[in-house]
């Protein structure tokens, strides 16, 4: 697969990444709804970093070899946001998208968490994990000389473990130029807002005082998700990078948007009807 | 020369690791007069973590992904206590080639206090699905290890003592059975782990002067418990007693009492380990033995005591 270059994406297939979003959270909805599970308002604000990424193509993988070896590496940590990684790996044909209608049941490949996801590293349910693991991952890159790139996608939420912190003093010491972390910045975590809880803020200080590289960006936005990563796969820095996507929890429904007590929330009756109607805009 | 069976370990795997570059070692700030010559000679195969035993798990996780079979170095019991969760996720459930290594087996750290005593780690590790479990009594067996661990694709965890203790075993000796018996005996079998092993032949030793015959048998792999074969090994004997430093909950103790009544078996057990509660710091090991009623003259007078009876 020949590499490609990420800015060249940005201006006319936009509309293009607009309508995948809004057909993948609509996908979301239907599937959450009808297991009874999965947290909607989690993949909804990644939802457009998630697109990006994949059916944006800033990642290097192909579909059809989900082990090829040159693939870049994605670790989804922010395990709550599982749910929407799955329709766009469906779309671009990782699993068959019936998998999508088995969402969370006996019969399919696909949990509220992840366990194996083709296409993606990684995913559980336990926070504070993915970020060593993808340090290790691109540490192992370093060692053996690969040019693949490793992702990891955090919570805001999740930003409270220690073992965050222990992998961000790991991947500055190591040079870890081929480590992007992604935090989704919603600002909520389960039951409140974050800085209602332990204030994060000022973040992106916080990771370069750690001795990473930092851009805080509209996590909504394929203009600025796209600048962000424009070298990606030739950084100029020896640092690894972390990408700060202010976003809005539960973005797209408007009963489940910046609503702290929306983590769980899996619309029912009208207010679900309201939902579709929404997304269908 | 006897060595420490982490320094035997520490050795073999030297020599593997030179002929494998996918061999890497991760120590959280712990060392040993061993390990010295392989970060000299193997700086790209070994990983100095800093005291962060959480991302020391979740590395090798990463590692391992990429095809790098790794050994976790640390001093117990910060190894397995303060990374559990992240050895269920990574090690029990996604089943890497990482293999734990935990230097200070039950009050190897006698003086420093219960913060540096390893007394639950073979009830935590073994709780976990698929890990195997060692808990070896000499440097023999230490160092067979580092071969056994290599040639093993699954998670393992590993307690080493920290002492130089009695040579058991001859290198010729096959340890794929993950246990053995030391000694025979028709009254009782007495089955111990790790340092007990020792102090378990000088139990039987004076169990023999008051006319009764004790057999050991070390376990040395808790698990997987090789449950056919040590059922055989105690054979005929009615009577076993267990003997582990670990709390009296969380050792061999329980492990052999659940295999005796799943197998609806009519032995009778009875455990030695550590009562449940910390001792104090600033006791040698010798002395915590006896606070801890697991000394020999204790052990082998309450054998005799429930043997007369």
């Amino acid at each position: 697969m020949a590499k490609h270059n990420n800015a060249n994406l940005i201006p006319a297939n936009i509309p293009t990444l607009q309508e995948k979003a809004r057909i993948s959270r609509r996908h979301i909805l239907e599937m959450c709804t009808r297991a009874g599970e999965g947290r909607i308002a989690s993949a909804f604000s990644c939802t457009e970093l998630l697109v990006s990424l994949f059916q944006g193509r800033i990642l290097r993988f192909d579909a059809s070899k989900p082990e090829w070896d040159e693939r870049d590496r994605f670790i989804m940590s922010k395990s709550p946001g599982a749910v929407g990684l799955y329709p766009i790996l469906a779309d671009l044909g990782f699993f068959p998208a019936d998998e999508l209608e088995k969402f969370c049941s006996a019969d399919g490949m696909l949990g509220p968490y992840g366990d194996t996801v083709p296409g993606v590293e990684a995913v559980w349910g336990s926070l504070g994990h993915g970020l060593g693991v993808g340090a290790g991952l691109a540490l192992a890159a370093k060692l053996d000389k690969n040019d693949y790139m490793t992702v990891v996608m955090i919570g805001d939420g999740e930003t409270y473990e220690g073992s965050i912190w222990e992998a961000a003093m790991f991947a500055a010491h190591h040079k870890l130029d081929n480590l992007v972390a992604i935090t989704d910045r919603n600002g909520i975590c389960t039951i409140d807002f974050t800085e209602n809880c332990l204030k994060l803020d000022p973040l992106e200080d916080k990771w370069k005082s750690f001795g990473w590289d930092a851009v805080t960006i509209d996590g909504h936005s394929y203009d600025e998700i796209f600048t962000a990563f424009k070298d990606f796969h030739n950084r100029k820095s020896n640092k690894p990078l972390m990408v700060i996507a202010n976003t809005i929890k539960g973005k797209g429904v408007s009963v489940l948007e910046n609503n702290p007590m929306g983590h769980i929330m899996i619309p029912s009756g009208n207010v679900l009807e309201q939902a579709r109607q929404e997304l269908n805009k | 020369m006897n060595k420490t069976m982490r320094d035997a370990f520490l050795d073999k795997l030297y020599d593997i690791a030179r002929a494998d570059s996918r061999v890497i070692l991760i120590s959280n700030d712990f060392g040993a007069p061993s390990l010295d010559k392989y970060r000299e000679d193997l700086p790209e195969q070994f990983i100095h973590i800093g005291i962060a035993e959480q991302n020391m798990v979740n590395v090798a996780a990463g590692l391992a992904m990429a095809g790098k079979i790794v050994y976790l170095y640390s001093i117990a019991p910060f190894l397995p206590l303060r990374c559990y969760e992240q050895m269920r996720v990574h090690m029990a459930l996604r089943r890497p080639n990482v293999t734990a290594v935990a230097v200070g087996a039950g009050y190897s750290y006698d003086l420093s206090g219960p913060t540096h005593q390893s007394l639950e780690d073979i009830a935590l590790m073994t709780a976990l699905p698929g890990m195997a479990v060692y808990s070896p009594s000499d440097s023999m067996l230490g160092a067979a290890l580092a071969q056994m661990t290599y040639e093993d694709p699954g998670p393992k965890y590993i307690r080493f003592d920290r002492e130089k203790l009695q040579p058991q075993y001859a290198a010729s000796v096959n340890f794929s059975e993950g246990l053995a018996t030391l000694r025979k005996g028709a009254d009782l079998v007495i089955i111990a782990t790790g340092y007990m092993v020792q102090q378990a032949l000088k139990i039987a030793e004076k169990l023999e002067q008051n006319s009764v015959t004790a057999g050991v048998i070390d376990l040395y792999r808790p698990k997987p418990l090789n449950g056919d074969l040590l059922l055989k090994e105690i054979g005929k004997a009615k009577r076993v007693v267990t003997l582990d430093e670990s709390f009296v909950n969380s050792g061999i103790g329980s492990i052999v009492s659940g295999l005796v009544m799943d197998y609806d078996s009519e032995i009778r057990v009875k455990r030695f380990g550590t009562p449940d509660r910390f001792m104090p710091p600033g006791r040698s090991r010798s002395q915590l033995h006896r606070l801890c009623g697991l000394d020999v003259e204790t052990v082998a007078g309450e054998i005799l005591r429930l043997v007369r009876n």
